[in-house]
């Protein structure tokens, strides 16, 4: 096959073997984490829906935003941002069964995500530190809500790149890793999009 | 590894890191509006406006949405009518009761 003649568009397409076509060509395991951020979606949406109806009613959400750490917060999301590279990265070297290259990102993602959760957790010490708690108001409680729950799925998704990091570094299959790897980094990601919205919404309201 | 596959997984790295690049840019955009004196509806706009533009780069190339089936765009997109639906349904309570302060 000459490579200099075929374009890269094509190149992907070619070695693409999930079928657009036809609702039993989705891999089940595909499906099922679609289903399961699709209830995510109406969790976090709940909650960041209340958030604005608040907002909307009572107006004074500004006030006490002006106490959280947005330079803390802006340096997160450049940390998940980040990380969520190394995740797409780390399903990039599965697909490509490139058995260093996917220990690296997974290892890489995993840091990352620790990274997250050590600044978030001297956000809140230094939030309960100045006596901003959940009790504190109404715009207090939304914020340890949101961020606490999000960092709840944050570990949740820390712990399943470990299990693969784990599963890469003893060699298990490509024909079961590779798939993994793509379910654990929808998941990611997801995690990753509710935080570009929280972060506005809370710490630049 | 095959070489093809070497070629292959070169190109999506470089399309990734492309994405990384834009995501980082609009974060730095949607930072620059926070720090402009612009009106609190105008620069909400702007910043969750720049938010949806970051959402949609995550979904579209990260989460491959751009080539999937389309009941998984179903999965993503009718659970966020439902919220906009609920959220939208109370707005005249709200305004009714509180009057709106947003």
């Amino acid at each position: 096959m000459d490579l200099t003649t075929q374009s890269q568009p094509e190149l992907t397409t070619a070695l693409d073997s999930d079928d657009k076509d036809g609702l039993r060509q989705i891999p089940p395991g595909r499906l099922a984490v679609w289903w399961f951020l699709a209830s995510e979606v109406m969790v976090f949406g709940g909650l960041i829906g209340c958030f604005l109806l608040f907002e909307a009613a009572h107006g004074d959400f500004a006030e006490a935003a002006a106490h959280t750490n947005w330079k803390l917060g802006a340096f997160n999301t450049l940390i998940l941002l980040t990380s969520s590279l190394t995740m797409i990265l780390a399903h990039s070297a599965a697909k490509a069964h490139d058995s260093l290259g996917t220990r690296l990102c997974l290892f890489a993602t995993v840091f990352l995500g620790l990274v997250f959760l050590g600044v978030k957790s001297i956000e809140y010490r230094g939030e309960i530190s100045e006596g901003f708690v959940p009790s504190t108001g109404t715009f207090w409680s939304f914020y340890f809500a949101m961020t606490g729950l999000h960092g709840l799925h944050l570990i949740g998704g820390i712990t399943a790149n470990t299990v693969l990091l784990i599963a890469a570094v003893r060699k298990q299959p490509w024909t079961i890793l590779e798939k993994r790897v793509e379910y654990a980094g929808l998941y990611w990601h997801f995690v990753d999009v509710i935080w570009i919205f929280l972060f506005p919404l809370i710490y630049l309201t | 590894m095959d070489s093809i596959e070497r070629d292959d997984q070169r190109f999506r790295n470089k399309l990734y890191f492309a994405i990384w690049t834009w995501l980082l840019l609009l974060f730095g955009v949607g930072m620059a509006v926070f720090a402009l004196n612009l009106t609190r509806k105008m620069a909400a706009t702007l910043i969750f406006g720049l938010a949806a533009i970051k959402a949609v780069l995550v979904l579209r190339y990260y989460m491959h949405l751009k080539r999937e089936h389309v009941l998984i765009y179903l999965m993503v997109v009718v659970p966020l009518l439902f919220f906009a639906a609920f959220a939208l349904s109370l707005v005249p309570d709200i305004v009714w009761r509180h009057g709106f302060r947003g």
